[in-house]
């Protein structure tokens, strides 16, 4: 059975068909070489959240804005009256537990403490060792921080108190006071990572303190006084002296009453400033993380459609189409959800037009000699307008037509509708430097507030009606790059080229009528 | 799932789609590096090494010619590359052309086992421009390219493996036939 073969022949038969399996640790080696798409997946995933995430406001979008159009009147009354509501609320919390209870307080202590006072001015020491039981137990429920602010308001009692021996530096020394508060409050803000209202009642603390302290101070002046008055009524037992000293006493008299109004006066603006305080660290606060920005923008914007298609009627699908760049402005603030992620809403006015050329535009006469073809596609003509006829010039042969369609001149149609905007978007940030990178996707809402179409013959435009087949609102998918460049901490510009396609704005259109806007949208942005 | 979705998903870095490219060409392509190394062990690395560079790579496959070519060069070069690295000295014999080598074979008795054996066994360069030529249908010119030699280094490293695998053959039937005489 020998046979004499070629050995290429005989290693090119054997090996036609030859297969082998690796052992299957080959592939473990290889999957685990593998670089594993983790940045792609990001991305990927990433652009699946904000799919996702657009599609579920999309949603409730639509779902709102039906239940806003069949129940118009209560759901427009409700968060305006809600919103005034809680408003209130809220300046009745800053307001009176700060000021009124807390007056009442120390005038009702006041007038307690005059009599006891007048009968055992010793008593003062406890009263002052009472108050300070009374710090304690805030200094239980708050933090340390407290207890430093505490302290400091100790200081500024100690200004107080010799704030009375010498009037004349008063004005200084209540500068003195509030300057301390300065020092003190921020560091108390920044370690503070509750809220605002925490903020506000520790203040209430700060100011409760305070008080306390002043009202030891108010005693102990009394005291001072009284004892001076003692002091006098001993040495009333010298004649010579008795007009002197009696003249001292009243001096001292009077000026126990000028203390008490003055102290009065400080507690009040030391509540006062206090209070502007607060607010200035809650802002303090708010600049330190600046998640709200707001932006102003304009942009250049051109509408246009991916296939060829009109709106207005399929006899111009095949017409050339052009777009003005038009204008459209509006305003819209960021909130930044993290350092990266922000999402944004906004309002715009958006005025389009398109214009559809090549077409001829018939009055009553000229049409009579054409026939009845008076149906336009998606055009409602205006009142005393019936007998206008718009066709696309390709309908006509030119050499079978009769002669006046040949002299006649072909114009355009040009419609020009408006919006209102309302864009809600993501923005993800790539380069997170002074020149920063942003990739936006989003969704827009679109409320039809203008829509005319006009026939334009011989540079003289003429008003025929309104399409009938833009919805009153639409939306669309909206993607963008935003380039910003920082120009301060709070200002920035930014350069954001849009297209935004367009969903459901048209109604029964011909052809493949795919609408699109693009738009260069320059803002800026100021955070706040 | 077709070919061009494969594909893309692979691009894509999709652990699954690699894992199905791998199931469906991992023998074919196992088989070339078998024949291009010295071992079994050897071909494994290959393997390795071609796998990776095909997903790698393979956003580059560019839908021109067939992608089972287009893995089997990569494998090829992957192979190849092992000794262009170190081309050792060979012998610079010029011995000519010797065509027609024939060998006397009892086609049955000869395993591809054996054969792949004897083609492992045969000095590196021999045995690549054996497979170059014979088995993956290389000219002498293209493989002068391929592992940097010249066409008539190839054509005389040709004629040398072809003679030892045909003396690795005859003694093979010589001992099976002594063996089946006995």
């Amino acid at each position: 059975m020998n046979t004499k073969k070629n050995i290429d022949r005989l290693f090119q038969e054997k090996f036609k068909d030859f297969e082998a399996a690796p052992s299957d640790a080959v592939w473990g080696r290889i999957n685990e070489s593998l670089p594993k798409k983790k940045k792609k997946r990001r991305v990927v995933a990433l652009w699946w959240q904000i799919g996702g995430v657009a599609a579920v406001l999309a949603l409730l979008l639509t779902v709102g804005v039906s239940v806003f159009n069949a129940d118009y009147n209560s759901s427009n009354d409700l968060p305006i009256v809600n919103t005034e509501d809680s408003s209130q609320k809220n300046s009745d919390k800053n307001n009176t537990p700060i000021t009124s209870p807390e007056d009442k307080q120390n005038e009702i202590s006041n007038l307690k403490t005059y009599p006891l006072e007048l009968v055992n001015s010793y008593k003062s020491e406890e009263s002052l060792g009472d108050n300070k039981k009374e710090e304690t137990p805030q200094k239980n429920n708050s933090s340390k921080q407290l207890t430093s602010t505490n302290t400091s308001s100790h200081t500024n009692a100690i200004v107080n108190t010799s704030y009375k021996k010498d009037k004349t530096t008063t004005p200084q020394k209540r500068y003195n006071l509030t300057t301390i508060k300065d020092k003190d409050k921020p560091t108390n803000v920044v370690g503070n990572t509750k809220t605002n209202n925490s903020v506000l009642e520790n203040s209430k603390n700060d100011t409760l303190a305070a008080d306390a302290e002043l009202k030891s101070a108010i005693k102990k002046t009394i005291e001072d006084n009284k004892t001076a008055v003692v002091d006098n009524k001993k040495s009333n037992n010298t004649d010579t002296e008795t007009s002197d000293t009696k003249s001292a006493d009243t001096k001292n008299t009077d000026g126990t009453d000028i203390n008490v109004t003055v102290i009065e006066d400080l507690k009040k603006q030391s509540i006062e400033s206090a209070i502007t305080e607060n607010i200035k660290n809650i802002n303090e606060k708010e600049n330190k993380e600046s998640r709200w920005s707001i932006k102003p923008n304009v942009a250049p914007v051109y509408f246009s459609s991916l296939g060829q298609g009109s709106s207005i009627d399929d006899q111009f699908n095949e017409n050339s189409k052009s777009s003005d760049i038009n204008m459209s402005y509006g305003i819209a603030s960021t909130y930044a959800i993290s350092k990266k992620l922000k999402i944004r809403a906004g309002v715009n006015h958006l005025n389009l037009n398109q214009k559809t050329s090549d077409v001829f535009a018939f009055t009553s006469g000229e049409f009579a000699a054409r026939g009845a073809l008076s149906h336009m596609g998606n055009i409602n003509t205006r009142d005393g307008l019936h007998n206008v006829a718009l066709m696309s010039s390709s309908m006509f042969n030119r050499s079978s037509t009769p002669e006046i369609f040949n002299t006649k001149i072909t114009g355009d149609i040009e419609q020009r509708f408006g919006f209102i905007e309302v864009p809600l978007e993501l923005e993800y940030r790539i380069l997170d430097k002074k020149f920063g990178i942003n990739v936006i996707g989003g969704f827009s809402t679109f409320f039809l507030n203008a829509n005319e179409v006009y026939a334009d013959v011989n540079g003289t435009s003429t008003l025929i009606g309104k399409a009938n087949n833009i919805n009153s609102t639409s939306f669309s998918a909206n993607f963008g790059l935003g380039l910003d460049y920082t120009l301060s901490k709070q200002w920035n510009i930014n350069l954001e080229p849009q297209f935004k396609y367009q969903l459901n704005t048209f109604n029964n259109t011909s052809g493949d009528f795919r609408p699109f806007i693009v738009g260069v949208y320059i803002g800026l942005n100021f955070k706040f | 799932m077709s070919l061009d979705r494969l594909i893309k998903k692979c691009i894509d870095q999709d652990t699954q789609a690699q894992s199905q490219l791998y199931k469906q060409y991992a023998s074919k392509l196992f088989s070339l590096c078998l024949k291009y190394s010295k071992n079994y062990a050897e071909a494994e690395d290959n393997l390795h090494d071609a796998f990776i560079t095909v997903f790698s790579k393979i956003n580059q496959y560019n839908n021109k010619g067939s992608f089972e070519g287009w893995l089997k060069r990569i494998a090829i070069n992957t192979s190849l590359q092992r000794y262009r690295e170190d081309v050792g000295v060979y012998d610079i014999i010029n011995e000519g052309n010797i065509e027609d080598v024939s060998v006397d074979i009892d086609n049955k008795n000869v395993s591809i086992t054996f054969l792949l054996e004897i083609i492992q066994d045969l000095p590196d360069r021999y045995r690549l421009v054996f497979n170059l030529y014979v088995l993956d249908g290389y000219s002498h010119v293209e493989i002068s390219e391929l592992i940097n030699i010249s066409t008539g280094t190839s054509k005389s490293n040709l004629a040398r493996a072809r003679l030892i695998l045909r003396n690795k053959i005859e003694d093979y039937n010589a001992s099976s036939n002594s063996q089946s005489s006995q």
